[in-house]
């Protein structure tokens, strides 16, 4: 354990190393916050108006929670595998006694760490300047609810990412296009755009059986109190399922692509 | 005594997609990629003794570097056996990663934007070395390459013959018993090379450490390994001292005459290839068969002052190994 502990120091040391990489993806994120807040402030100016059932406040926390929410399921170094991996760098750690998912685990939430301390002082600076009327969950029950779903959706993240990394193996040149459209995919079925809710039900229901609204939107609607607790176990255990099948593809296709890895590059 | 490395009858191969120059060849690639077999080892055998240092050598592509990358862990072999310390290396146990070390030239473990001692400190807890033995040898092998005063620096500021030093010791804090180098002073000047050469050699003593290395540097080789593997298209062609080396691959031998008149260059090109001309001094290689009645007619036809008959110089030799010669007697080991 105490390896990983040690992974976690120099993680964050090498975060710092790129402070203005940081600072600006910082910035972009507060942007995106900025760009939506005002679109549904628009849509919103009647503070008693209900829309695809949301009034006001409740989507002016959607909105916010999304600052935090998404520095703490989607900030990531993860995203360096594929590289890694097509250029042969993965020698380095297969060399070492060292399990390599839980080395970017670990770096992972070094990286979530720093992501979320930022975004919590960009969050209260944005609710001082805009004052918008935030909705706070009381529900004890709900409040663990809310967060088991939020540790399944880290986990579930990061196996996604990983699997979508492993192209390489076989394809070395073409490793980006996959993270790509996984990207999009997060960003627009996750929910981070907008609520999904308000999309055609039968959309609705296809996308609930995939495994990204478990990420942002899930989490959210659990917090917002939208789901009941009964719709939460639901949520919780098809997040759970996603998981466990994820985990086996990952671990198959880990041993598969390691016997076709050359170890070359450079 | 147990065999530190046992590699028998190793094969493999790999499959390469083929593209034809140009956009209509990458249009087509996509389509119907050509893929053709690499056979990369075809049956290697060989096997070390603890606390030996061998070199490799062969033409680019010969498969050196694939064997070295079979035993310590990150290639699946086609075929055969390999063993390292009486492990398997594909299965890449904790207890066997912890007692070898794989160093290529032309890769990097350190953390580029981090002191070089961030990365060590990382291995240390990696590894799971204790505290005193870390300080132990890092003391020691920074005082062995003289890095004191940058271990603190980043990496990205140091010149490549520091970074290779730091490489060096990132790979072998941890005391490997078993040591893979590739190519470790590519790219190095003069002074760079000796230092790390001067290091390997050391190591190999101090700490009984079994070497295998590869190099393209002839000086590494002639400096270090008493035994030599040769290897070219994937199979053994020599196994043994260097100096045996010598006598299997000359197929020369070097005639200098010390004329003490001016001739035609030209009759002197009978008898063999001149390589150099520079009065009173002529350089010839004759083959090794004839050397004797090349010498003798030298004497009879020409005004000499002085004739002396060589070996092939050592580094000539090893040159046409690289360039994938054949031995003279290609008996099979």
């Amino acid at each position: 354990m105490r390896k990983y502990l040690s992974i976690f120091r120099i993680s964050f040391a090498q975060e710092f190393a790129y402070r203005a990489n940081f600072i600006m993806w910082r910035i972009r994120n507060v942007m995106q916050i900025f760009l939506v807040f005002f679109l549904w402030d628009a849509v919103f100016t009647d503070p008693n108006r209900l829309v695809f059932g949301y009034d006001r406040s409740k989507i002016l926390t959607y909105v916010f929670s999304l600052l935090l929410i998404k520095s703490i399921v989607l900030s990531t170094r993860t995203i360096d595998v594929a590289g890694e991996i097509a250029r042969g760098e993965l020698t380095n750690y297969l060399l070492k006694p060292i399990n390599y998912f839980r080395y970017w685990f670990t770096r992972d939430l070094s990286t979530k760490l720093l992501n979320l301390l930022f975004a919590i002082f960009e969050t209260s600076i944005l609710v001082v300047l805009l004052r918008p009327p935030l909705f706070l969950q009381n529900d004890p029950y709900i409040l663990g609810l809310f967060l088991i779903s939020l540790a399944l959706a880290v986990v579930l993240y990061f196996l996604i990412l990983l699997i979508f990394s492993l192209f390489p193996f076989w394809y070395p040149e073409q490793g980006w296009g996959a993270l790509f459209i996984l990207f999009i995919f997060t960003e627009f079925a996750g929910g981070g755009l907008f609520p999904l809710d308000i999309l055609p039900q039968a959309l609705q229901k296809g996308l609930y059986l995939t495994p990204f609204p478990y990420l942002l939107f899930m989490p959210l609607q659990i917090y917002l109190g939208k789901l009941g607790v009964l719709g939460a176990f639901k949520a919780l255990t098809v997040s759970a399922a996603w998981v466990g099948l994820l985990t086996v593809m990952l671990r198959k296709l880990w041993s598969l692509g390691l016997k076709a890895y050359r170890a070359e590059g450079r | 005594m147990q065999r530190a490395v046992l590699v028998d009858r190793l094969v493999k191969d790999f499959e390469v997609t083929q593209k034809e120059p140009g956009l209509v060849g990458s249009v087509s690639s996509i389509f119907s990629p050509k893929k053709k077999q690499i056979h990369a080892l075809r049956g290697v055998s060989f096997s070390v003794m603890p606390g030996e240092l061998v070199g490799f050598i062969g033409p680019n592509g010969a498969g050196k570097t694939t064997t070295l990358k079979i035993l310590s862990g990150l290639l699946y072999p086609t075929s055969g056996l390999s063993q390292v310390l009486g492990f398997d290396p594909w299965e890449r146990k904790p207890q066997y990663l912890k007692q070898i070390s794989l160093v290529m030239g032309q890769k990097n473990q350190l953390w580029w934007d981090l002191p070089a001692v961030e990365t060590f400190e990382l291995n240390r807890a990696i590894y799971e070395i204790p505290k005193r033995q870390y300080r132990q040898t890092l003391d020691e092998l920074v005082t062995l390459l003289d890095v004191g005063k940058l271990l603190k620096t980043q990496v990205r500021r140091l010149s490549l013959g520091q970074r290779m030093r730091m490489e060096l010791i990132a790979s072998l804090l941890h005391r490997p018993q078993v040591l893979f180098l590739d190519e470790p002073t590519i790219g190095l000047d003069i002074l760079g090379q000796e230092k790390i050469r001067d290091f390997i050699y050391d190591y190999n003593r101090k700490f009984e450490a079994t070497i295998l290395l590869t190099s393209h540097n002839m000086e590494d080789l002639i400096n270090l390994s008493r035994r030599v593997i040769v290897i070219n298209e994937g199979r053994i062609i020599f196994d043994g001292a260097l100096d045996e080396l010598v006598n299997r691959f000359a197929k020369k031998k070097i005639i200098t005459v010390y004329l003490s008149k001016e001739i035609d260059m030209k009759q002197m090109e009978h008898i063999g290839k001149v390589r150099k001309v520079q009065f009173p001094q002529v350089v010839l290689s004759v083959p090794r068969s004839t050397a004797a009645v090349a010498a003798s007619e030298i004497l009879q036809n020409f005004p000499v002052g002085d004739l002396t008959i060589e070996e092939e110089s050592i580094e000539e030799i090893i040159g046409k190994v690289f360039k994938g010669e054949s031995p003279i007697r290609t008996k099979s080991k």
